[in-house]
């Protein structure tokens, strides 16, 4: 298409559209949410501590296009993930949302069936109010720039209610994706168990490979495990080598819930990526793990939060993230224990391998702890690929990249193992190896 | 001139770790098919002579040669001159979390141009790991990772049986084993040598003589300070285990370094 492009930016008339399409009570957040942005000092990396070490100054979110529309590149980046999900879960629930607030869903019925809520994020704020309330109010909408962005222009996502006692029977995989050059993506997951209901909830970020589209991805996951509840959460980040993208997944867990996370970023230009646990009740746990490969000038940030509410809860973290050429990794991660939370048994571990001279790790793993029957406690470590290691796979005629990439996927295996659901294990070992073939500089004969 | 009926040809070889040398002009000529047995004292340089022939890249060579089959192995990477058939069984092998056994076995034949197919290749490993006597689970298991010695040891051997090299070099691979295994572990030489059809030939890093009992060496090196100082046959062996390396280097006359 040669048409002259007229590509408009962000305004407060875009806000205004979208809160005129809105139910009143989320009009008037999408407008609060507009006027903290419009106050709110842009993330610095001189003065906010989170932002330190990720310097997103050259970042003018509102010169990208929110009402970017369809395109023959974002239906084959749709297509082609629906394909590979079909692959290895041919009998899960797929909804698929993309930047144009299109929500498809597909093979939802036997949910339905269950009682199960699957409908877009949209419907789901008129119909459902109370729910999607419940979990929005789990993140203030204006408290940060980025989810004050995204509360005002979210154009449309997905919604997954559990009632009680329910054991979805079936895994709910989401698309979010996004394609094309200046266009601004607000991907929304909102997913709310009751008591004692289950699920396996999959997302995965995803727009074209290539370098050539710069795109503002801004996503928020609202996610509420209540009592005794229990996700298995898997995410995969595979945007494109143009795209910001700027990530909220927040899991409240009531008493008793328990959340298996696993997170996987690959993709994006830069990212900043908060996984967070708030342990309300008492009793909760949370696993996380996650791994993260970058290569290029890829810059990779991650900032974990495990918050200590409730009496006698558990979390676990461990991110390994593995970095070549110019790339960079930082990682940020804390461990709040509130004052109310005794007997809190968390730990939050980060290893990075660092796999060129130029590439390289940060690594903060934090403790605050306000209560004092707690066991808590942090690692990290970072360093390159063993000498020695590699010497013993190349004296069995290993080339030395290939031992490289055997290395690095044995180094991720213990967190890989910790993936709570083995369908996205098998879409991800394949997508791994060729990320990995790709970062290493292998030709595709010898893999 | 490197004799290219030689298996292994070393001559004059000097290797430096961190600008120290610790090879001090090695020679040492391996025919096809034999076994060669290197004994010394510890800290001679027998690891670093394996070191040095196998590419470890820590090693600087500065003076020498070393040919297979007449082939130059100095310019070669280590994973060059494993596919040319240069095997190590390391002294002590590394682990490598994370990675299985069955999948970097099936990398490394891959590697040298041996992939078989899936089927195949675990018959052939079943195969080879009963005659060690490894218990199943081990494919599955991280290189080394939690490996006994003994069951280091064993899974070199499995490594040498399913790669099948030219040139065998053995760093140790009696020690810390039990008398069961140590006859597992020689049997697995033997039978990779008759499986050759007498081709294969083995340099033999070894403290003890009870494993030369069993694979009979053609020749047996001394080795001192970073050189070969003498070389016999098997009563050699034998006579060290009798009187030590002090008793025996103080009698028996160097081997000229022009050999
Ligand atoms: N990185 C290093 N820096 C300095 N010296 C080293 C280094 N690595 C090895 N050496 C020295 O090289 C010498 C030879 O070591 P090597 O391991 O080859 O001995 P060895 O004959 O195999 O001994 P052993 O019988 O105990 O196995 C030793 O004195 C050792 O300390
Ligand atoms: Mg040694």
């Amino acid at each position: 298409m040669t048409q002259e492009a007229v590509v408009s930016g962000i305004d407060s008339g875009v806000v205004a559209t979208r809160a005129g399409a809105s139910p009143t009570w989320l009009a008037s957040r999408r407008r609060a949410a507009w006027e903290a942005f419009s106050t709110l000092p842009w993330p610095s990396s001189l003065r906010d501590e989170d932002w330190r070490r990720t310097d997103i100054a050259k970042l003018d979110p509102l010169r990208f296009d929110p009402d970017a529309g369809v395109s023959t590149e974002l239906d084959s980046v749709i297509a082609a993930t629906h394909d590979d999900i079909a692959a290895v879960a041919p009998d899960a629930a797929v909804i698929v949302c993309d930047h144009t607030g299109r929500v498809q869903l597909h093979n939802c019925d036997a949910l339905t069936a269950q009682g199960v809520i699957v409908c877009s994020l949209s419907e789901a704020a008129t119909r459902h109010r109370e729910l999607v309330e419940q979990a929005f109010d789990t993140l203030p909408a204006g408290q940060q720039p980025l989810t004050a962005l995204w509360n005002s222009l979210w154009r449309d996502g997905c919604f997954v209610y559990v009632p009680p006692s329910v054991a979805a029977n079936q895994p709910v995989w989401v698309i979010h994706a996004a394609a094309d050059d200046r266009t601004a993506t607000f991907p929304a997951t909102c997913c709310v168990l009751d008591a004692n209901a289950s699920l396996t909830l999959v997302e995965l970020h995803v727009s074209p490979a290539t370098a050539q589209a710069e795109l503002l991805s801004d996503t928020v996951s609202h996610v509420v495990l209540n009592r005794n509840a229990r996700l298995d959460y898997c995410v995969l980040q595979d945007l494109g080598q143009g795209v910001w993208h700027m990530a909220t997944h927040r899991v409240s867990l009531e008493a008793d819930a328990h959340l298996h996370f696993f997170g996987a970023t690959l993709g994006s230009k830069l990212q900043k990526a908060y996984w967070e646990a708030l342990l309300n009740g008492n009793g909760a746990e949370a696993h996380l793990a996650g791994i993260a490969l970058a290569g290029d000038r890829q810059h990779l940030d991650h900032q974990s939060l495990q918050a200590h509410k409730g009496t006698d809860t558990t979390s676990r973290l461990l991110l390994k993230t593995a970095v070549r050429d110019h790339a960079r990794s930082v990682y940020d991660g804390l461990i709040d224990v509130g004052r109310t939370a005794q007997r809190t048994d968390a730990y939050v571990q980060n290893r990075n391998l660092i796999l060129s001279p130029d590439a390289k790790a940060d690594s903060i793993p934090r403790l605050e702890i306000r209560a004092h029957d707690v066991r808590c406690g942090h690692g990290a470590a970072a360093g390159p690929v063993d000498d020695e290691q590699r010497f013993y796979l190349m004296a069995r005629g290993i080339p030395a990249e290939i031992a490289d990439r055997i290395i690095v996927r044995g180094f991720f295996e213990d967190a890989l193992g910790q993936a709570p659901c083995p369908e996205f294990a098998a879409l991800l070992g394949p997508l791994l190896d060729r990320r990995l073939d790709r970062i290493l500089h292998i030709g595709r004969q010898e893999s | 001139m490197p004799d290219p009926a030689m298996l292994l040809d070393v001559a004059g070889l000097h290797a430096t770790i961190d600008s120290k040398e610790i090879l001090k002009g090695v020679d040492m000529r391996i025919p096809h098919g034999e076994i060669h047995a290197l004994m010394g004292p510890n800290g001679s340089g027998k690891s670093t002579l394996a070191y040095a022939l196998t590419g470890h890249p820590k090693y600087q060579i500065t003076a020498g040669s070393a040919t297979l089959k007449g082939t130059d192995l100095l310019p070669l990477t280590a994973d060059l001159r494993a596919q040319l058939g240069v095997f190590l069984s390391f002294q002590h092998p590394t682990a490598i979390p994370g990675v299985t056994m069955v999948n970097f076995l099936r990398a490394a034949m891959r590697s040298q141009g041996k992939e078989l197919s899936a089927r195949e290749f675990l018959t052939r490993l079943t195969y080879e790991m009963a005659e060690l006597k490894m218990d199943e689970s081990f494919r599955s298991r991280y290189i080394n990772d939690g490996f006994s010695g003994g069951e280091k040891k064993r899974a070199e051997i499995l490594q040498m049986a399913l790669l099948q090299p030219q040139l065998a070099i053995l760093d140790e691979p009696d020690s810390g084993l039990d008398v069961d295994a140590l006859r597992i572990v020689a049997d697995g030489v033997r039978r990779a040598v008759e499986g050759s059809a007498g081709k294969m030939g083995v340099l033999l890093i070894t403290h003890y003589n009870r494993i030369l009992e069993y694979l009979r060496p053609d020749t047996v090196h001394i080795f001192s300070a970073g050189r070969v100082v003498a070389s016999g046959g098997p009563s050699l062996a034998k006579e060290i285990e009798a009187m030590g390396y002090e008793g025996l280097l103080g009698e028996v006359a160097p081997v000229s370094a022009s050999a």
